[in-house]
């Protein structure tokens, strides 16, 4: 009862906080949009969201990207302690296999198109990677296996990939003798193209890696073949 | 050759080709890919000493629109501090991870620290940072969590919670600071100040974020069951620097702004935790009944003093602050050095005595000297005995307090190096006991015993070679003239 008294009284001094800097806000001095849009047809995209994520700041997006395999790899790690049960993912609804089996192109179809959308309007790799994600979810929950993610080492290479091409594109800058991820600009649009491909891969089968190491119920018999499937 | 975007790019490299590597070659090839890290972490120190600041536009895009590296000699220092603390982890790990089922996991793992603390210590952007305390946060609670077994999961959950908490009043802070500015380039902080009454809660938000990470008192509630309970090269990286890199961002932070305008009570208030956190980390450290919980202790107490910092060189004279920052250098370079060691021969004295326990270690001394060595050695800084770096940091820290006329800090100097040599000595005391009791101890792999060893007695070579590193740490720094 006092814990939560204590954390109700801190959520509302932060909010009173919170509330009282806003009100004093000033309007801001700096005019970045107005720096962005100046210098986005640098960049090779047309679309200042895109521009921001994989030029100006594109550090900060391949250290995100690294944060997700982080978060996998620990997933990984984990799965290995834990217990191992029956696969009770799968649901027998064949209305489920029915709408899947429709959903599936369409949703490629949008994972495409998001991505492929990125440069020149709303879109781009996290957001076309989700919807793939999605899509694997959705199968997975239908029972379809996922026997090719059995193999531990396409699983891996597939994780790293997004995040291997887009810290070679950067290395083949610095190695050209520019800044790292400095990209030519001859190529720009390409290599941002080239590096999302491989960004929405790695997120979608990392999001769907997550669900597939989640640790399985408690109940029901042990299968001593599910454990160290990870393993090599 | 810029040696800066190097720094972040080869560690990134090194953990995606560790992670695609089977589990037997990622042990050699992480150790090979340090020694080469390693190298270019000391290059870019010659470099900033031969140079002075070095820069690195990233994208090639200015300050404002991109992020820019930067390396100044407090840079240089913690990323060959950095280098020197994870090779002797990592030599140790090598021994005592084999086999076990962790090493799969901590290498990749390993690899992902090291790049996300080079990337925290470079960096000159207040949301390129957050990314940066993201990616080192979510590592290190994984690398808690590897045991897997019950404790180590739910002291990872509890990590996990404050870490997340502290990334979120930081981002809170960063946001706002975004929105009053239109800048997150902390060299544009610096032209603003804070005037406003926003920046002044940004600031606020920022820094309870960075201290709950830094586990200052009384927000240390996380860090000695995640410390204590984890591998032991896992503690260690986690004591030596993880802790150290919310530190570092908040000390840059209140070095950017210009220390004249800062509000004096925030600094007071830091000093006040980080004087509690020395007399209650000290005295629940000698509390404790379990070795590397009450190391673990240590860390919280060591803390405090670093947190001395603050109110020393807010609105105090010149002379007063340059010793402030010369000592908590030291201090900091001295505690990663011995905590690391520390560490290392705690785990190695507990694998040689099967047990967790203090009371367990009795009669070892006889048996296995050489790990009780490294442990008494790197005690000796831990306490502030001469000679070692830990007796310079203080004294320098003392001379600092007198110079302020802040005599408050006084008696938690004092205390803190009484109890901290308690519970020092309460451990030696364990091991000498003379029991009947056995005579059979295992004996740990020499490169695990000489990691320990090396890294304790760098922190007691440095009270030899002081004014090395402090000099280096000057270069491009806030007091690059004084001293």
């Amino acid at each position: 009862m006092i814990r939560l008294l204590a954390a109700l009284f801190a959520c509302l001094t932060v909010s009173v906080v919170l509330v009282v800097a806003i009100i004093n806000r000033s309007l801001p001095e700096g005019n970045l949009p107005a720096q962005v849009a100046e210098r986005l047809p640098e960049t090779g995209v047309s679309h200042a969201v895109t521009a921001v994520l994989l030029d100006f700041r594109s550090y900060d997006t391949l250290l995100e990207v690294a944060v997700l395999l982080v978060a996998v790899v620990v997933a990984m790690a984990l799965r290995e302690a834990q217990p191992d049960g029956p696969d009770r993912m799968g649901l027998a609804n064949p209305l489920l296999r029915a709408v899947v089996s429709w959903l599936l192109p369409l949703m490629l179809l949008v994972a495409a198109y998001l991505l492929w959308a990125g440069s020149s309007m709303p879109g781009g790799a996290f957001q076309a990677g989700a919807v793939l994600a999605a899509a694997g979810v959705l199968l997975r929950l239908a029972g379809v296996g996922f026997n090719w993610m059995e193999h531990p080492m396409r699983l891996r290479v597939v994780l790293a990939a997004g995040l291997a091409v887009f810290v070679a594109v950067g290395t083949g800058c610095l190695i050209a003798g520019r800044a790292f991820l400095d990209y030519p600009p001859k190529f720009a649009g390409s290599l941002i193209l080239f590096i999302e491909c491989a960004v929405t891969l790695s997120i979608a089968l990392a999001l769907v890696s997550l669900l597939q190491l989640a640790p399985p119920q408690e109940d029901g018999p042990l299968l001593p073949e599910r454990r160290r499937r990870f393993r090599k | 050759m810029n040696p800066l975007p190097w720094l972040v790019v080869l560690p990134l490299m090194t953990a995606l080709v560790i992670f695609l590597l089977p589990t037997r070659w990622r042990a050699p090839g992480s150790l090979l890919a340090a020694v080469f890290l390693s190298l270019i972490s000391i290059y870019t120190l010659v470099e900033v000493i031969r140079l002075g600041i070095l820069v690195h536009a990233l994208a090639g895009y200015a300050a404002p629109l991109g992020i820019r590296l930067r390396a100044d000699g407090f840079t240089a220092v913690m990323a060959v501090l950095t280098a020197l603390v994870t090779m002797f982890c990592a030599v140790q790990a090598a021994a005592y991870l084999r086999g076990k089922p962790e090493e799969e996991g901590f290498w990749p793992l390993l690899w992902f620290m090291w790049a996300a603390l080079n990337s925290i210590w470079l960096s000159t952007d207040l949301f390129n940072l957050y990314v940066g305390v993201e990616l080192l946060g979510l590592t290190a609670v994984g690398l808690v969590a590897l045991s897997g077994n019950a404790q180590s999961l739910a002291a990872a959950m509890r990590y996990l919670l404050a870490a997340l908490l502290g990334s979120l009043s930081y981002l809170i802070g960063v946001a706002l600071i975004y929105g009053e500015l239109g800048s997150l380039a902390l060299s544009d902080l610096a032209l603003h100040g804070i005037g406003l009454p926003t920046v002044l809660i940004a600031l606020v938000m920022m820094t309870f974020g960075l201290v709950l990470k830094t586990a200052l008192f009384p927000l240390h509630g996380w860090l000695p069951p995640a410390h204590g309970g984890a591998l032991t090269p896992v503690s260690a990286l986690l004591s030596a620097l993880v802790i150290k890199a919310s530190l570092y961002i908040l000390m840059r932070l209140w070095m950017t702004l210009d220390v004249a305008v800062l509000p004096v009570y925030l600094a007071w208030i830091l000093g006040l935790m980080g004087s509690g956190a020395v007399l209650w980390g000290g005295w629940m450290a000698l509390r404790q009944n379990r070795l590397k919980h009450l190391v673990a202790y240590s860390t919280v107490a060591q803390v405090g003093y670093l947190f001395l910092f603050f109110p020393l060189v807010t609105g105090t004279a010149a002379t007063a602050a340059v010793l402030a920052w010369d000592a908590t250098m030291l201090m900091l370079i001295s505690h990663a050095l011995a905590k690391a060691g520390m560490f290392l021969a705690a785990g190695n004295l507990v694998f040689a005595i099967g047990s967790p326990r203090i009371a367990d270690l009795a009669g070892v001394c006889r048996f296995r000297p050489f790990s009780l060595l490294s442990f008494g050695v790197a005690g000796v800084s831990l306490a502030g005995l001469p000679p070692s770096g830990g007796f310079n940091a203080k004294w320098l820290l003392l001379q600092s307090t007198l110079a302020s006329g802040q005599w408050v800090w006084l008696p938690v100097l004092f205390i803190g190096g009484l109890l901290s040599a308690a519970y020092v000595i309460k451990v030696l005391g364990h091991s000498f006991i003379e029991g009947p009791l056995r005579d059979h101890f295992r004996t740990p792999p020499l490169t695990q015993e000489f990691s320990a060893f090396i890294l304790a007695s760098a922190s007691l070579v440095l009270g030899f070679v002081s004014q090395v590193p402090l000099t280096w740490l000057r270069i491009g720094g806030p007091f690059a003239g004084g001293g």
